[in-house]
């Protein structure tokens, strides 16, 4: 793998994608908060263009930022005073198990999932933020990057990361239990997986992710969890007379053999509970659920993604 | 019903195949790795095995197809009649009928050729429309008719040829068959979209010409089905008892007369049980000449021999025959006719090494001359080569066979080339008498006949030039030795005496090599030398037949000696002479392209490079 910034995209991120990201920003709609500057708007006030009010004036204070339209009104001494702009801080934390591996070719899930993380950290990275990873694969944790920090060089290895074939399983409690101490203020937090089958040792393995991302919430960080699903997770397209071995890619739980029309409705039923309690779930814990299907155009998901960011409405075509 | 390929019936063991597969085979699933594992119930169904047939459908589908095709590859034939198995679908056939010697035997009073035409015609009948046929004979001048859809032409023909008389020359039902093959590709070609399925029906007796010559096909995709004539396939009727003239033929018998004959040959019985006498007559010119009681076993051969004195002057026609045989299943074998020639003339051939214009000056001119004089001379037939003429016939393959007696006068040596095939003759039988002169090349001679010289030669030698002999200036001949062969029965002076020989060969001394002196010179040194050879003789003269070196030809005893010498040379085996040939007996001919025979009643046969015979 090139160190080189540009070659380690052009890995990860389709030409497409590449082109859709020139002139485009990553904006959030709350202020961020950070020691660094940056592009975002700030909680504090500082050095930035927009305008934040009139503080008075006290000894000591640079004159040069007295107001003096201001003073003329008032008739007292008083400071023009404007937003901080800074860096935003931006953690990707990403599913590496084997679930991820299904689908061939374009409708790869994790190819899909990799192409939104990396155009993300492309655009954080562009505009001067920071970025961090880290990923949960084969059981274990990679956490080397995941302190953000700027830089082409985080990009290269970000891009390394995703490349990596996902296998096993991913320790989600034990990943953000690891990040959540490493986050700085008011950071993005950014969740790529299927969300299918987070634990499949704990049977509440659902309600203790949301309960551990909710935590992160309430510590004033932006969670948004991108679901990246295959079109069959989603209809089990499997019929016909055929019988079908059905295998857990993290190798977790006992294979399933089956007919797949005597298999169909309950899978189907009892997904949809799922993908429902997951949304109610975020819903309720303030968490931003996005959801892609791999075979969607990735444009359409990463301008959805940015557009649910921005708190703007999603486009049309981005919703599965 | 019957099955053309039975063997193919094992294919039937395949049908546990599926069965097997049906009842034991456990469906392999298709293995999908599924994310979504967790929302697949455990209380779903969950099959991993089969215990019963399933699929009962497929598979009787399954086990009927692979029937239908087992069925089909044993190639089923629907039988009309019980003896005669044809196949069951419209195809090309085309009956080779049997047409040798041996199906004019008669069963019951009918003829298995007779026979052949109600087999043929059950064929034809059993035939399944849509089908044609042809006909092919192993009888070259027999019927043949190309594939057609009418079987009554086929049957007309073969009526037709069985009406007429049995005629010999018949090839075997093996040799038949490339006809059948052309015929049954001819059609093909004709029609391409018609090349079905291609039989031949072999219609024949069981003897090793007939059904016992054929192979299991024709070709790579055209079997051959034997029907028999006669009888069953599968159960061959005994051969009734008949009698035949195995084999005659005669040789001259001149230890008894020189117009002596001895005829011998055998007979066969064919079947039968016990021993049973019979006579055969010899019949000389119309007229029964002698009469022989033999004793054949069953199935076995009885000789018998005639000597026979006072056949006439030239070829006598003459028959051996097999007496009270009236009622013979299988007439026409019970006679063979021969040309008998008490005298048997004697072919001299002279290769002349020194030829010249001046007949007196000719080497052989004095030969032939003292010849023609001769008691005998009626009966030899002198003619004389040059040395180039005698390797052309020998390099052209011609093995002398007309040759009794080859004299080599004053010849150089014989080609290297040739000397093969001249030995080769000597040993069969053809005598060689080789005399010296200024030309003869001692050591070619040595090294290309030495096999057969009755002694090496040396070196001619001048007479009076050995040491302790010069005061002689030539050499007379001592009287012959009356115990060799050559002068057997000699009354008298031969006439030599006083012969002057100026020059001699010399000879290499080596008693290992059986030579006999039959004259010698006076000073003791051979002058005719006699060895025999094989079935040869060769006698070898140390000095020259005309006057270069003696004057030997023109003695009074030149005439006697060289007639004793020709008669000496000529053994008078059959062999040696052109050669004669009874019918029935093989003869080999080599030739290089296809062979034209002649026959007796005009037509002409133009046999095969492998037919011939």
């Amino acid at each position: 793998m090139s160190e080189d910034p540009a070659q380690a995209l052009a890995a990860v991120v389709p030409p497409e994608l590449r082109e859709l990201l020139r002139g485009r920003q990553l904006v959030l709609t709350r202020p961020v908060g950070g020691p660094h500057a940056g592009r975002h708007a700030s909680t504090r006030a500082g050095l930035g263009d927009q305008f934040r009010g009139h503080i008075p004036y006290t000894p000591g204070d640079d004159p040069r930022r007295i107001d003096w339209r201001a003073v003329a009104r008032r008739d007292r001494l008083v400071l023009r005073q404007t937003d901080s702009e800074d860096a935003l801080a931006t953690v990707l934390l990403i599913d590496a198990s084997g679930g991820m591996a299904y689908g061939t070719g374009p409708g790869n899930k994790q190819r899909h999932a990799a192409a939104i993380a990396g155009a993300i950290a492309h655009l954080a990275l562009r505009q001067g933020d920071r970025v961090g990873f880290a990923c949960g694969r084969d059981g274990a944790l990679e956490l080397a990057q995941l302190r953000p920090h700027g830089g082409a060089p985080r990009l290269a290895a970000l891009a390394q990361a995703l490349l990596r074939e996902p296998t096993g399983t991913c320790p989600w409690p034990a990943l953000i239990a690891a990040a959540a101490p490493a986050l700085p203020r008011r950071s993005l937090v950014l969740l790529f997986s299927d969300l299918l089958d987070p634990d499949p040792a704990d049977p509440d393995s659902d309600a203790r992710l949301l309960h551990d991302l909710a935590a992160l919430r309430s510590r004033g960080h932006d969670v948004v969890l991108v679901q990246v699903l295959h079109r069959d997770e989603l209809q089990f397209p499997w019929s016909g007379r055929d019988l079908w071995r059905f295998e857990d890619p993290r190798g977790a739980r006992e294979p399933r053999e089956g007919h797949a029309p005597s298999l169909r409705a309950a899978y189907l039923e009892r997904l949809g509970a799922h993908l429902s309690r997951l949304e109610h779930g975020c819903a309720d814990a303030g968490l931003h659920l996005h959801r892609c299907v791999s075979d969607q155009p990735l444009t359409a998901a990463l301008l959805g993604l940015l557009a649910r960011l921005a708190g703007r409405p999603q486009p049309a075509e981005a919703r599965p | 019903m019957s099955l053309l390929a039975p063997l193919m019936l094992l294919g039937l063991l395949g049908l546990g195949l599926p069965l097997l597969a049906h009842l034991r085979g456990r469906e392999e699933p298709k293995r999908v790795r599924f994310a979504g594992l967790r929302f697949l119930g455990a209380s779903d169904e969950v099959v991993t095995q089969r215990r019963r047939v399933r699929d009962g459908l497929l598979l009787l589908l399954r086990l009927a197809l692979l029937l239908l095709l087992v069925l089909a590859l044993t190639r089923p034939v629907s039988t009309g009649d019980a003896r005669v198995a044809v196949l069951g679908e419209p195809h090309d056939a085309v009956l080779l009928l049997d047409a040798s010697f041996s199906m004019n035997l008669a069963r019951d009073g009918v003829s298995l050729r007779s026979a052949s035409e109600d087999t043929a015609a059950a064929i034809l009948e059993a035939l399944p429309p849509g089908s044609r046929v042809g006909l092919v004979t192993t009888d070259p001048g027999g019927p043949r008719r190309e594939l057609g859809a009418d079987p009554e032409r086929v049957r007309a023909a073969i009526a037709e040829w069985v009406a007429a008389a049995p005629r010999a020359g018949a090839w075997t039902l093996e040799s038949g068959l490339p006809r059948a093959v052309a015929l049954l590709r001819q059609a093909g070609e004709g029609q391409p979209g018609a090349a079905g399925r291609r039989v031949v029906y072999a219609i024949g007796d069981f003897t090793g010409r007939g059904l016992a010559s054929l192979p299991p096909t024709a070709a790579a995709d055209i079997p051959v089905l034997p029907v028999a004539a006669s009888g069953r396939l599968d159960d061959p009727p005994p051969v009734p008892e008949h009698m035949s003239l195995e084999s005659a033929s005669w040789v001259p018998a001149r230890e008894i007369d020189p117009r002596a004959v001895r005829i011998s040959g055998a007979v066969r019985r064919h079947g039968g049980a016990g021993e049973r006498g019979l006579a055969v007559l010899l019949r000389v010119d119309g007229e029964v000449a002698a009469r022989v009681e033999v004793v054949a076993p069953a199935d076995g051969l009885a000789a018998f021999e005639f000597t026979h004195i006072g056949a006439g002057v030239g070829p006598t026609p003459a028959s051996v025959e097999l007496a009270e045989l009236a009622d013979d299943p299988l007439p026409g074998d019970e006679a063979r006719h021969l040309w008998l020639t008490g005298e048997d003339n004697v072919e001299v051939a002279i290769v002349n090494g020194d030829p010249s214009e001046m007949r007196a000056h000719d080497e052989v001119y004095f030969l032939a001359t003292a010849l023609a004089a001769s008691a005998s001379a009626r009966r030899l037939r002198i003619h004389s080569l040059a040395p180039d003429q005698l390797a052309a016939r020998l390099r052209d393959g011609d093995r002398l066979a007309d040759v009794d007696v080859l004299v080599l006068a004053n010849l150089r040596a014989p080609a290297e080339d040739i000397a093969p095939a001249l030995r080769e003759r000597v040993a069969a039988g053809m005598g060689l008498w080789i005399s010296v002169g200024d030309r003869v090349e001692a050591g070619a001679y040595n090294e290309r006949l030495g096999e057969l010289l009755p002694l090496l030669l040396r070196e001619p030698l001048v007479v009076g030039t050995a040491p302790g002999r010069s005061e002689a200036h030539s050499e007379g001949v001592a009287p012959p030795d009356l115990t060799h062969p050559i002068f057997l029965g000699l009354q008298g002076e031969l006439g030599l005496l006083g012969t002057r020989t100026r020059r001699v060969f010399l000879l290499e001394p080596d008693p290992s090599r059986g030579a006999e002196v039959a004259l010698s010179f006076t000073s003791g040194a051979p002058a005719l030398i006699s060895r025999p050879f094989g079935r040869g003789r060769v006698a070898l003269l140390t000095t020259s037949i005309d006057r270069d070196w003696s004057d030997l030809p023109l003695r009074p005893g030149f005439v006697p000696l060289a007639e004793r010498v020709l008669s000496w040379l000529d053994t008078g085996h059959p062999g040696a002479a052109a050669g004669q040939i009874v019918a029935g007996e093989p003869r080999r001919i080599a030739a290089d392209g296809p062979v034209t025979v002649h026959t007796p009643d005009g037509r002409e046969l133009v046999l095969p490079p492998e037919a011939r015979r």
